[in-house]
C-alpha cells in the first residue's frame, strides 16, 4: 500500500474544486466581515466612554478565550434556537468567523493606532482639526501601514481557519476531501493533496506579506 | 467589495434578530421561503449516502422527493428542494432549531427522543448488530469485552453499548470510539483502527456491499435493541406531520412505496433484503382508510 | 417563542458531570504536554533560524513555513489518516488497535509540531529584537561568548518572550478542541456528547466555553506573576 494513486484525485477533483471555491468564499466572508467589525471594536477599545469601552472589551476577551470550533457549534445549533429562525450552515460558519476573527482584528487596530506616537495627534488638534477629522487623515492612515502586514498574516489564519468549518459538514475543501476518503479510501494522497494546496496558497500569501513589509517600511 | 461585506453584516445582523418564531407550521414556513430543506445522510447505506457522482442518493432521499412532489401539488408553487447532510448527532438538533424541515435518514424512534421533536410513521424496522472483520473471533456482544468498538455520536447504538458497559455485561468493558457518521467508522474498521462497528443490521448490511471487498466483512450477533425507522418533523406540528404521514399511506397503497423499497433493498437493489412478514403487516396496518 | 427548558444540571449530575471532568482533565494533559514539545522543538528550530550556517538555517526556515502554512486540523488529519498508511500493515494496526489512547498521542504530535512552528517563530523574532549593544557592551565588559549568553542574551531573550509565547500556550489550549474530530474525549468533544444524550446543547456548549475562560483567566493570571517577578525595571517599555 505504499503506491500513490492520482486517479482518485483527478477523479473527484470538480467536487474538490468546488469545496475550494466554498473554502475561498468563507475566507473572503470571514477577512472583510471580520475587518468590518474589527474596526469598529477595535475603535470602542480605544473609547473613554465607560459604556463602549467595556462591552467591546469584554466582547474581545471573551472571543479571544475559546476555540473557534465552540463559536461555529454556538452559531449553528444555539442561536437559531434563540434567535426563532435557523441560519443553514454557510451563513452560520460565515457569521461565526466574522464575530471571531473580528476579536483579533480588534486588537490589531486598537495596537496599530496606539502604535502612532502621541505627538501626532497633538499636533493635528493644535491645527484645529477635531478628534474624528485627526483619526480620519492622520492617525489611522499611518496606523494602516503599520498595521497591515499583521492584517495580512491575520488574513491567512482565517484562509486556514475555513477548514474547521469541517464541523458543521460544511462541504469547503477539507470536508470535501474527506467525504471523498470515506468512500474510496486513499486518506494517503487525499490529505496530502488538501496539504500541498493550503500550503500554496498560504505560502504565496505569506509571502507577499514580507515582500509589502520589507518595501513599505515601519512609520514612525 | 466593501457593499458586498456591508450586506453581509446587515443581513447577519437582521437574521439573528427573531423575525418569526416558532408559531408558524412548518407548511407556513415552506411556503413562504419557497424552499423544502431536507436533511438526508452520507453515511447510511443505502437510505441516505454519496454516490460516485458525489450526490445524495438512497431510500430515504426518494422518499423525500416524493414528499417534494406533494407538496408542490399542495402548496400551487414549485418549491425548491434543498438537501442538508445531517448525521446521527446533529439531526434532532437541526429540525428543532428549523435548520431542516424533515429529516430523512434513517434515525430510530424512541421515546426519549419524544421529548424534543416528532416523527412519522414508522418506514423500516431493524435493530443494532456488529459488524466485523471475517475471522475476528466475535460473534455477538459479549465478545466484545476489551475490544475497540466504534458507533455514530448519538446513535442508539452508541448508547446500547454503553449501557451493555455500564451494566456489566460486557466484562471487560469494550472500549468504544464515537464517530460522527457510519461511514467515518467503517473506514475505521478497513484500517484496522477497530475491532467491530456497531448500528443498525441494515445500515451494516449497506456498509459491507458498499465495501471494495464485502467477503472480508460479516454481520453478526442478534438484534441488541429494537430500531424501528421514521423521519424527524418539528415538535408541534400536527399540520405538517399529518401531511407527511398520510403521503406515506398514499404511498403504501398505490404502491410507490414498494417500489422504492425495491429499487434499494430488492433483490436487485444496492442492499437486498426482504421485506420480514412483521414489516409487511406493519405497512398495512399503518396505512389508514 | 424561547420553549426551551433549561437544564443546568447536566453539567453536574451523573454521568454527565463525570464526563465533563474527564474531558478538563484531557484538555489539560494534552495542552500541557504538547506544548512541552513544542517548546523544545520551537526552541531548536528557532535558534537554528539565525544560526550563520545557511543549510541549517534553510531547513529550520522551510520548516517553519510548511507547518504555519498548513490549517492545524489538515495536519492532525494527516498524521491521523494518511501518514500510518506508510507504515507496514502490522505496525498501522499495533498504531491504532494496541497503543492505548492512539488518538491522544497522535493529537500530541500534530499539536506539538504546529506550535512548534509557531514558536521558532517568534524565539527568532524575539532574538533578533535584543538591541546588538547589549552584545556589544557585554564582549567589551571582557565576558567571553558564552558568558554574555548566560548573563545577558538568554535572560533578555525569556523576558521579552514570555508575551508572546503566553499567547501561544493559550492557543495550544484552544487548538486542543480540534481532537475532537478524531475522537479524543476532551471538553469539547464531551460536551458535545452531554448534548446528543441529553438535547441540552445550550447548556453543555455554554459549559464547554466556562471551562475555557476558566484555564485562559488561570494562565494569564499566573503568566501575569511570573512577568513581575522576572521584570527588570526600565527594559522594556510598558505600555501601560
Amino acid at each position: 500500500m505504499a503506491i500513490f494513486d492520482y486517479k482518485v484525485i483527478v477523479d473527484n477533483l470538480p467536487f474538490l474544486m468546488r469545496g475550494l471555491i466554498t473554502t475561498f468564499q468563507l475566507a473572503l466572508i470571514g477577512i472583510s466581515g471580520g475587518l468590518a467589525l474589527g474596526i469598529l471594536v477595535g475603535m470602542a477599545r480605544l473609547s473613554s466612554r465607560p459604556y463602549i469601552y467595556y462591552p467591546a472589551t469584554l466582547f474581545v476577551n471573551f472571543l479571544r478565550s475559546i476555540p473557534l470550533i465552540l463559536v461555529i457549534f454556538w452559531f449553528y445549533f444555539l442561536v437559531p434556537i434563540i434567535a426563532g429562525r435557523p441560519l443553514g450552515d454557510f451563513l452560520s460558519a460565515s457569521v461565526a468567523f466574522i464575530v471571531f476573527e473580528a476579536s483579533y482584528f480588534a486588537e490589531i487596530i486598537r495596537a496599530g493606532i496606539q502604535s502612532i506616537p502621541k505627538g501626532q495627534m497633538q499636533a493635528a488638534l493644535s491645527t484645529g482639526l477635531d478628534y474624528k477629522q485627526t483619526m480620519r487623515h492622520i492617525i489611522i492612515p499611518q496606523a494602516l501601514r503599520n498595521m497591515i502586514p499583521s492584517l495580512l498574516t491575520q488574513s491567512v489564519i482565517i484562509f486556514q481557519d475555513t477548514s474547521l468549518a469541517y464541523v458543521i459538514g460544511l462541504k469547503e475543501f477539507l470536508r470535501s476531501a474527506s467525504v471523498v476518503d470515506a468512500r474510496e479510501v486513499r486518506s494517503l494522497e487525499l490529505y496530502t493533496f488538501v496539504g500541498i494546496v493550503y500550503f500554496i496558497f498560504c505560502f504565496t500569501m505569506s509571502y507577499f506579506t514580507k515582500k509589502w513589509e520589507a518595501k513599505k517600511g515601519m512609520a514612525r | 467589495m466593501r457593499k458586498d461585506y456591508l450586506k453581509i453584516l446587515v443581513i447577519a445582523f437582521i437574521l439573528l434578530f427573531p423575525l418569526s418564531s416558532f408559531a408558524q407550521g412548518t407548511l407556513e414556513k415552506i411556503s413562504k421561503s419557497g424552499e423544502f430543506v431536507v436533511g438526508v445522510r452520507d453515511g447510511a447505506i443505502p437510505f441516505g449516502f454519496i454516490s460516485k457522482e458525489n450526490e445524495h442518493v438512497g431510500f430515504s432521499v426518494d422518499m423525500a422527493k416524493e414528499f417534494h412532489k406533494a407538496l408542490e401539488k399542495k402548496l400551487g408553487k414549485p418549491i425548491k428542494l434543498v438537501f442538508k447532510t445531517t448525521n446521527p448527532k446533529t439531526r434532532i438538533p437541526l429540525v428543532a432549531n428549523g435548520t431542516i424541515d424533515i429529516e430523512c435518514g434513517s434515525t430510530t424512534h424512541t421515546v426519549d427522543r419524544e421529548e424534543t421533536v416528532d416523527f412519522t410513521l414508522t418506514v423500516f424496522l431493524t435493530g443494532t448488530q456488529i459488524l466485523v472483520k471475517k475471522g475476528s473471533g466475535i460473534k455477538s456482544y459479549k465478545d466484545l469485552a476489551g475490544k475497540k468498538v466504534g458507533a455514530a455520536q448519538g446513535s442508539t447504538n452508541e448508547k446500547a453499548i454503553r449501557d451493555l458497559n455500564d451494566k456489566g455485561e460486557i466484562k471487560p468493558a469494550a472500549n468504544i470510539v464515537v464517530y460522527q457518521e457510519h461511514s467515518q467508522g467503517f473506514l475505521a474498521l478497513q484500517r484496522n483502527i477497530l475491532d467491530a462497528y456497531v448500528t443498525d443490521g441494515i445500515l451494516l448490511a449497506g456498509l459491507k456491499a458498499k465495501a471494495p471487498n464485502p467477503e472480508e466483512y460479516e454481520v453478526v450477533g442478534g438484534f441488541i435493541t429494537y430500531d424501528p425507522y421514521a423521519y424527524i418533523v418539528r415538535e408541534n406540528d400536527s399540520k405538517f406531520r399529518d401531511f407527511i404521514n398520510i403521503e406515506i399511506i398514499k404511498m403504501i397503497k398505490d404502491g410507490r412505496f414498494y417500489q422504492i423499497y425495491d429499487k434499494w433493498l430488492g433483490p436487485k437493489g444496492v442492499v437486498p433484503y426482504p421485506m420480514s412478514e412483521e414489516f409487511k403487516i406493519l405497512l398495512k396496518l399503518q396505512a389508514w382508510p | 417563542m424561547l420553549a426551551y427548558e433549561f437544564r443546568w444540571s447536566v453539567l453536574w449530575e451523573q454521568p454527565y458531570g463525570l464526563w465533563m471532568l474527564q474531558g478538563i482533565w484531557t484538555t489539560i494533559k494534552l495542552g500541557l504536554i504538547s506544548w512541552v514539545f513544542a517548546l523544545l522543538l520551537g526552541i531548536i528550530v528557532g535558534t537554528c533560524r539565525i544560526t550563520p550556517w545557511k543549510p541549517l538555517r534553510f531547513l529550520a526556515t522551510a520548516y517553519t513555513e510548511f507547518f504555519r502554512d498548513i490549517p492545524l486540523l489538515v495536519q492532525l488529519f494527516f498524521w491521523y489518516f494518511a501518514a500510518p498508511r506508510v507504515l507496514p500493515s502490522a505496525m498501522e494496526s499495533y498504531l491504532y488497535r494496541q497503543l492505548p489512547q492512539a488518538e491522544f498521542w497522535i493529537t500530541v504530535i500534530a499539536l506539538s509540531i504546529y506550535t512548534s512552528s509557531r514558536v521558532a517563530e517568534q524565539i527568532r523574532s524575539g532574538l533578533q529584537s535584543i538591541p546588538q549593544d547589549q552584545f556589544h557592551a557585554a564582549l567589551s565588559t571582557g565576558l567571553t561568548y558564552l558568558q554574555m549568553y548566560r548573563y545577558v542574551t538568554i535572560p533578555l531573550a525569556i523576558r521579552i518572550m514570555i508575551p508572546p509565547l503566553t499567547t501561544e500556550f493559550l492557543t495550544i489550549f484552544k487548538n486542543t478542541s480540534l481532537a475532537m474530530t478524531v475522537g479524543v474525549l476532551e471538553t469539547t468533544f464531551m460536551s458535545q456528547q452531554i448534548e446528543a444524550y441529553t438535547f441540552r446543547g445550550l447548556e453543555a456548549t455554554t459549559g464547554a466555553c466556562l471551562v475555557y475562560l476558566a484555564i485562559t483567566m488561570l494562565v494569564v493570571s499566573g503568566m501575569g506573576l511570573v512577568e513581575k517577578k522576572l521584570a527588570i525595571p526600565g527594559l522594556i517599555a510598558r505600555g501601560r
